[in-house]
């Protein structure tokens, strides 16, 4: 699949020849890519670049060259419309969550509405994801895969057109890992996923598999997911 | 004191945070400027006794807090016992006690977000001399939340330190505790970011 020829042309995601630098060390290097599927996997070795490349979707890193578009919003001209549309979860919560109750970082997300409608939003979605009777504990009482699920709740809530999410089954269980994976995957928003779990990453429509801060791979995700294996053997 | 919400639906509950947060400035106020007798103190507790009561905590919670408050007890009323005699060491005590358990109360009966609301607009007028209100509260909302975090990160040090035959860690474990403290506050800080509050 090296060499498929990236579109860049009024792409929901577009990057254009975007390299960047850590420390002296390229982390992405000259990445141009035009994506527009509902969701896409992203794949690769710790250290390939994906994190990065998740994190230039809400302007979290800004790209030493090249140009990174989300909607048709350059991102690094639009950060505030492009906070407003993207939704980005973290792989650990506990540094997503920033508000002491599940009721209270769910209200967070919506600051600034009227609070009737606020209250009636945030017991939905606290009812949605069965985190009613936990709507007063502290955050940091709750399990992890509640701990998931809230940081999650706290993005959807806004109605973000693009999910972002880095690793976020990383540090659940089984169980856990699957529910947020479903959760993630049945939204009607984009959503892009950072994974190392590669049957979740075969659920997604495509997938682009990173490679020392390169795109290796880019297509249908059981065709993506089916190579890393083969590259992995 | 670091205190979260009880949920409930007494009168205590009810009350406005505001009213609630004024009481309690009033009875401070109170309890600090007027001397009482020992007789004075003895009521001030049964009356923070009544309100648990009425706010219908179990008295476990009560027990729990008293008990929070063992070395404060010990170590001040001690110190006044010695040095001053026994009847300011359970006046000075009494006082200090009161207080810190009125203040429990206000956060066992009230949503962290309400009494936030009241403290936005309580700093509102600073505005003027440059104060964002909206920052000192965010400010505050996550310091309570990250309290319980960087203790989480204490105890994993010390476990980790534990499970390579460190005895007790003491200073050897401030060093990763700030490491992992100060990573978890890069990851916040992107959090922030990303949740469109910087």
């Amino acid at each position: 699949m090296r060499g498929l020829q990236p579109d860049t042309a009024q792409r929901s995601i577009a990057l254009d020849g975007v390299t960047v630098l850590r420390g002296g060390r390229r982390v992405l290097s000259e990445v141009s890519v035009g994506l527009d599927a509902a969701s896409i996997a992203v794949i690769g070795a710790n250290g390939s670049g994906k994190s990065t490349f998740a994190r230039l979707l809400d302007g979290l890193v800004d790209p030493d060259s090249g140009t990174v578009s989300v909607h048709g919003l350059d991102v690094r001209r639009n950060r505030r419309e492009i906070r407003r549309r993207v939704g980005f979860v973290f792989t650990d919560p506990q540094a997503q969550i920033l508000m002491p109750t599940p009721a209270e970082d769910l209200a967070f997300s919506l600051r600034g509405r009227p609070r009737d409608e606020v209250a009636l939003r945030v017991a939905a979605m606290l009812a949605e994801h069965g985190l009613t009777d936990r709507a007063d504990a502290p955050a940091s009482a709750l399990s992890g895969g509640q701990k998931q699920l809230l940081a999650l709740a706290s993005v959807l809530i806004t109605g973000p057109a693009l999910i972002v999410a880095d690793e976020p089954t990383t540090l659940l269980d089984l169980r856990n890992a699957r529910r947020i994976g479903d959760l993630l995957l049945s939204q009607s928003a984009q959503v892009v996923l950072v994974t190392h779990d590669l049957e979740l990453a075969a659920r997604c429509e495509a997938a682009l598999l990173f490679d020392d801060g390169e795109i290796a791979a880019l297509g249908e995700a059981g065709d993506v997911v089916a190579h890393y294996r083969r590259a992995c053997e | 004191m670091i205190q979260l919400y009880v949920p409930g639906a007494s009168v205590v509950h009810r009350l406005g945070a505001g009213a609630k947060l004024l009481a309690l400035a009033v009875a401070a106020l109170v309890l600090s400027l007027v001397s009482p007798d020992a007789w004075g103190i003895a009521a001030s507790l049964a009356g923070v006794t009544a309100l648990y009561l009425l706010a219908r905590l179990p008295l476990r919670v009560l027990a729990a807090e008293i008990w929070r408050l063992r070395w404060l007890m010990v170590v001040l009323g001690g110190a006044l016992l010695v040095f001053v005699g026994p009847l300011p060491a359970w006046i000075s005590t009494g006082r200090v006690v009161t207080i810190v358990l009125l203040a429990s109360l206000l956060t066992l009966t009230t949503r962290m977000g309400d009494l936030i609301d009241v403290l936005r607009r309580l700093i509102a007028p600073a505005r003027r001399f440059g104060v964002d209100p909206e920052s000192v509260t965010m400010t505050i909302a996550l310091t309570i939340t990250m309290i319980p975090v960087v203790a989480g990160f204490a105890s994993q040090v010390r476990e980790a330190q534990r499970a390579r035959g460190a005895a007790r860690s003491g200073l050897h474990g401030v060093v990763p505790l700030m490491v992992r403290t100060l990573r978890h506050a890069d990851d916040v800080a992107d959090a922030l970011a990303a949740r469109g509050a910087v």
